[in-house]
């Protein structure tokens, strides 16, 4: 690729937060949709990079320069199967959190840059190939959304913003001296310095080295995820965010976690990868149940929402280390999905909130009278979320629990109490906040979803239809990269792919 | 004698003839302030100029494969690691008069003075960067530490004032007692207080050992001192709460570049085959440093006062790289040249907030300081960021270079120390930030502080442009100190 489509991505949006912090401060009626307007541009360019995209495995829209030579760090970025949908979904939630983001009273210009700035971060993040560019992008985003949480969350934002910072910084610090031990490693293997995650696949690396740098570099991604017991940062955060805020970091944020597991821990380290598989499976299943379960009992929406992503984050994870194709397929296409499902039901928790000042389930009832095409978005969502055959949630977790079945069927079997438990979980909130007659005085006037509100979930449901009922648009493309992974982990240890496919009789 | 080289002590000689004019003057014309500013940017200027002039015949000599040239009969040295260090002594010197100039105004008659001393020591410390001979590095080293304890009760108001100005005096001296004693061992058993010569004679010993150990341990002691690293480090926190708001950021920043950069031609060349030996101490000071600075930092109300612990856990990172030895030498010129910027930002911005020559800055100033002064807030952010080693300032490439050199070295532990440190150390920088942006001014914070001076403003957008330009692209400048340094 001559054109540098990437780095014009990360570009984009840095570009339009100076745009946006430059304009006069007092004409509020300007910042929001000027934003809006130029968060829209990336979208076009991640479109382009979907048309563009051939179902290959490799890396395409490759670009490398030097940064600094002589310590092997180079501006090295390139998309897979994988990180393409993450960009896209990354793309498509930007704008959305910042059309929702109406109520932002407290300098808007700078929670709109900051929303921005976060989104070049993200893209970052998915597209860098050279593990110190990689580490920049993946610390540089905690900096907005400490803000974005520090500034405009609710009472305890501040507690929030510090605990979720300290948790991933810890992680990325125990991180970076894997990175570089990884690249002191290279030097005295071959004699000159890099970072490159290329030249690092091509090191051999002994079985013990292995197994630390797997636990460095998987801390690191499970306190993202976030995975049982790394997770307690995420309610407090989620519940302190405001809505853009909790949408971006469910929708995309988590899944730097599991991305980081695809793309580092089972390729650079495939050894450690399948001894401790077992490990990393046990704390997902436990993430499910534990998650649902704890959901079960929330009393506020949001925090139900929040434990609910622990839980789903957990299949991702439970599919990952499955080792087989439709386990990572299902891992990496559920990232999507969640994305999706988990931002449509903060951003409707958000005008909830914006309507009745609470999110506390019992201060609601009958909202399906007063507020009908609200609720109706929300079931649909809600169905979403729990799986429901034709939706996107299906996809992903059949595929998921299809792939750890078999390599580990007790995991997939523990795992699907997990999405019975969605089912309770969501529909009984439904049932709490939405049905029955509205009986509290301040329930009855709730005004129903505007013309602007009623729009930003227009993408989200058709993203929904479509990945549920024509998911290989997606597949597709996932599939080459995804099967790259697994032969490497095949052609780097005694690990056999079970040939255990749907639809004929195993033997 | 054919190597008088004027060119190698240019620069330190403009800056003792601005002095020297600036206190004639004052005598004599006793002009305002305004004036005084002409006379001070025109030596600059020249100060810099000097630079360049030796900067290019440096470059010269690295061309044809020298690694600098010796002069005046082997007592200074302008090689890579001299040039370097005065660039940023230099920097500092120019930031700190312009960060300065509001106390200037408010001191009057003792504003010349002020600018004298700054100008002294910072041509003390320039001959101690460039000192090829253990004499000549105590005689910078003094000039330089002389100038700072004046310094340091030039603004004096409060008993705080006195107490930080004694202080400093006092340990200050000891320190450098130390440090001579070393020297005057070390000549007793070589007969030689040459840098390099001594490398040559410690590769074959004659006086017993003990007296070379003892003397490395006391050079090294005289100057861990002077650059606060722990268990060196008690007088830090009260000078740089107490001393004059104005210059207490040169004094820090100025004193650091001149003691590292004498530790690492010590440990670097006259040690250089004992570093079995000194390796693992120097080791075990940074980490010392690095957890005491940071956990003493944690519990400080005052931000004056957290600046000088969180430069004890710096001293330790960088003595991380001093340990790694001298693979780690560009790292560690970087990292002085970032970390230094940043610290004499960050001290302006305080004197900006509690004013010029106040004693102290509590936290509570800061309180919604991004709505009264956007721009201080920024920053201050900026800086603090890149303090704090935060990826995307060039903090992060600063740590990273030295963590390099330092594990390729065998020193894993200290670099695992140094970065769980660096995660706790996020607290107490975020703590300032927390205060700018996101709590609003309550009856504990002090008045609104006025706008920066043209100066002032100026002194940021360098700190904030050296911390975010060189964070994404290092590039320039390590290229600019690779060139020279071999």
């Amino acid at each position: 690729m001559d054109f540098p489509m990437l780095s014009v991505l990360i570009l984009v949006p840095v570009l339009a937060a100076v745009i946006v912090m430059v304009l006069p401060a007092n004409r509020t009626e300007l910042h929001l949709p000027v934003a809006l307007v130029l968060s829209l541009l990336p979208v076009g360019l991640a479109g382009v990079l979907f048309a563009r995209f051939e179902s290959a495995a490799g890396f395409q829209f490759v670009e490398q320069a030097a940064l600094i030579e002589r310590w092997g760090i180079s501006w090295h970025l390139g998309i897979d199967g994988i990180a393409l949908p993450l960009i896209l979904l990354t793309t498509v939630l930007v704008p959305i959190s910042i059309a929702a983001s109406t109520s932002i009273a407290k300098s808007p210009q700078l929670f709109l840059a900051m929303v921005l700035l976060l989104e070049a971060g993200l893209i970052g993040v998915f597209s860098a190939l050279d593990l110190i560019v990689f580490f920049v992008f993946f610390e540089a985003i905690l900096i907005p959304m400490y803000f974005i949480i520090g500034i405009w969350g609710s009472e305890n934002r501040i507690y929030a913003a510090i605990k979720f910072f300290l948790y991933t910084a810890f992680g990325s610090a125990l991180m970076l001296a894997g990175i570089i031990a990884l690249s002191v490693l290279q030097q005295q293997k071959t004699g000159f310095a890099s970072f490159d995650y290329n030249e690092l696949l091509t090191l051999e690396i002994a079985p013990g080295t292995q197994a630390w740098l797997f636990a460095v570099f998987g801390i690191a991604f499970a306190i993202k995820v976030p995975m049982f017991p790394v997770h307690t940062w995420l309610p407090d955060a989620h519940v302190q965010a405001p809505t853009a805020g909790s949408v971006l970091l469910a929708g995309v944020m988590l899944k730097l976690g599991t991305y980081g597991f695809l793309r580092f821990n089972l390729p650079l380290f495939p050894d450690a990868a399948v001894k401790y598989a077992p490990v990393v499976a046990t704390l997902a299943v436990i993430g499910i149940v534990y998650g649902a379960a704890v959901a079960i009992v929330q009393t506020d929406l949001k925090k139900l929402v929040a434990y609910s992503s622990v839980s789903h984050l957990g299949f991702i994870m439970l599919g990952i280390v499955a080792f087989t194709q439709s386990g990572l397929d299902g891992g990496v296409i559920q990232m999507v999905n969640h994305g999706i499902t988990t931002g449509a039901l903060f951003l409707l928790v958000g005008m909830l909130y914006e309507r009745r000042h609470t999110k506390l389930i019992a201060d609601f009832g009958g909202l399906q009278k007063t507020m009908p095409i609200f609720a109706g978005v929300f079931l649909f969502s809600t169905f979403a979320s729990i799986g429901l055959p034709g939706l996107n949630g299906f996809v992903g977790e059949f595929l998921v629990l299809v792939g750890s079945y078999a390599t580990r069927p007790v995991f997939a079997i523990i795992a699907t109490a997990g999405v019975v438990l969605a089912a309770i979980y969501l529909l009984w909130a439904y049932e709490r906040v939405f049905t029955g007659e509205p009986d509290k005085p301040e329930n009855v006037n709730v005004p129903d979803l505007n013309l602007r509100e009623t729009l930003i979930f227009v993408p989200l449901i058709i993203l929904i239809l479509t990945l549920g009922l024509y998911p290989k648009v997606l597949l597709n493309r996932i599939e080459p990269s995804t099967a790259a992974i697994i032969d490497r982990i095949e052609a780097t240890t005694d690990f056999v792919e079970p040939t255990f496919v749907i639809g004929e009789p195993s033997e | 004698m054919s190597d008088l080289i004027w060119s190698a002590i240019a620069p330190e000689i403009l800056l003792v003839i601005v002095a020297a004019l600036v206190l004639v003057v004052e005598v004599w014309k006793r002009p305002p302030l305004k004036s005084m500013a002409l006379l001070i940017g025109a030596g600059l200027a020249g100060t810099w100029a000097a630079w360049f002039l030796q900067f290019s015949r440096l470059q010269d000599l690295v061309e044809l494969g020298s690694p600098g040239a010796l002069a005046f009969n082997g007592m200074v040295v302008s090689d890579g690691t001299s040039v370097i260090a005065e660039l940023i002594l230099l920097v500092i010197l120019t930031l700190g008069v312009a960060l300065a100039w509001p106390m200037l105004a408010e001191i009057g008659q003792r504003s010349a003075e002020t600018l004298v001393l700054m100008f002294l020591a910072t041509s003390g410390f320039m001959f101690l960067v460039a000192s090829a001979n253990l004499v000549m590095a105590f005689i910078g080293l003094e000039v330089g530490s002389i100038s700072l304890y004046v310094l340091a009760a030039v603004a004096r108001k409060s008993r705080l004032a006195d107490e930080a100005a004694m202080k400093y005096f006092l340990l200050g001296s000891f320190a450098s007692a130390v440090f001579i004693y070393g020297v005057a061992l070390l000549y007793a058993g070589s007969g030689s207080v040459s840098i390099d010569a001594l490398a040559v004679f410690n590769g074959r010993i004659i006086v017993s050992p003990g007296v070379l150990y003892v003397s490395m341990a006391m050079l090294v002691v005289g100057v861990l001192f002077k650059v606060t690293a722990a268990p060196f480090h008690a007088w830090a926190p009260d000078v740089y709460q107490g001393s004059a708001a104005g210059v207490v950021g040169f004094m820090a920043a100025s004193a650091k570049v001149g003691g590292f950069v004498a530790l690492v031609r010590i440990v670097g060349i006259t040690f250089v085959r004992f570093s079995v030996d000194w390796r693992p101490a120097l080791a075990a000071i940074a980490a010392l440093s690095i957890v005491l600075g940071t956990l003493l930092a944690l519990s400080q109300t005052d931000f004056r006062r957290m600046l000088a612990y969180s430069g004890v856990a710096h001293a330790g990172f960088i003595l991380v790289g001093v340990a790694a030895g001298r693979s780690a030498t560009e790292s560690i010129l970087f990292y002085l040249a970032v970390y230094t910027v940043q610290l004499v930002a960050a001290f302006g911005i305080a004197a900006m907030v509690s004013g010029p020559t106040s004693s102290g800055s509590p936290f509570s100033s800061y309180k919604g300081l991004a709505s009264r002064s956007p721009l201080m807030a920024a920053g201050l952010a900026v800086t603090m960021l890149g303090m704090s080693g935060m990826p995307i300032t060039s903090g992060f490439i600063g740590k990273l270079g030295v963590f390099r050199s330092a594990w390729a070295q065998g020193l894993e532990w200290v670099v695992v120390v140094a970065l769980v440190a660096s995660v706790a150390a996020f607290f107490f920088y975020l703590r300032v930030i927390v205060d700018m942006y996101m709590r609003d001014a309550d009856e504990d914070t002090a008045d609104v502080p006025d706008e920066p001076p043209v100066a002032g403003r100026l002194a940021i957008a360098v700190a904030v442009v050296i911390t975010i330009l060189f964070g994404l692209y290092p590039a320039p400048l390590l290229d600019l100190i690779r060139n020279v340094v071999s």
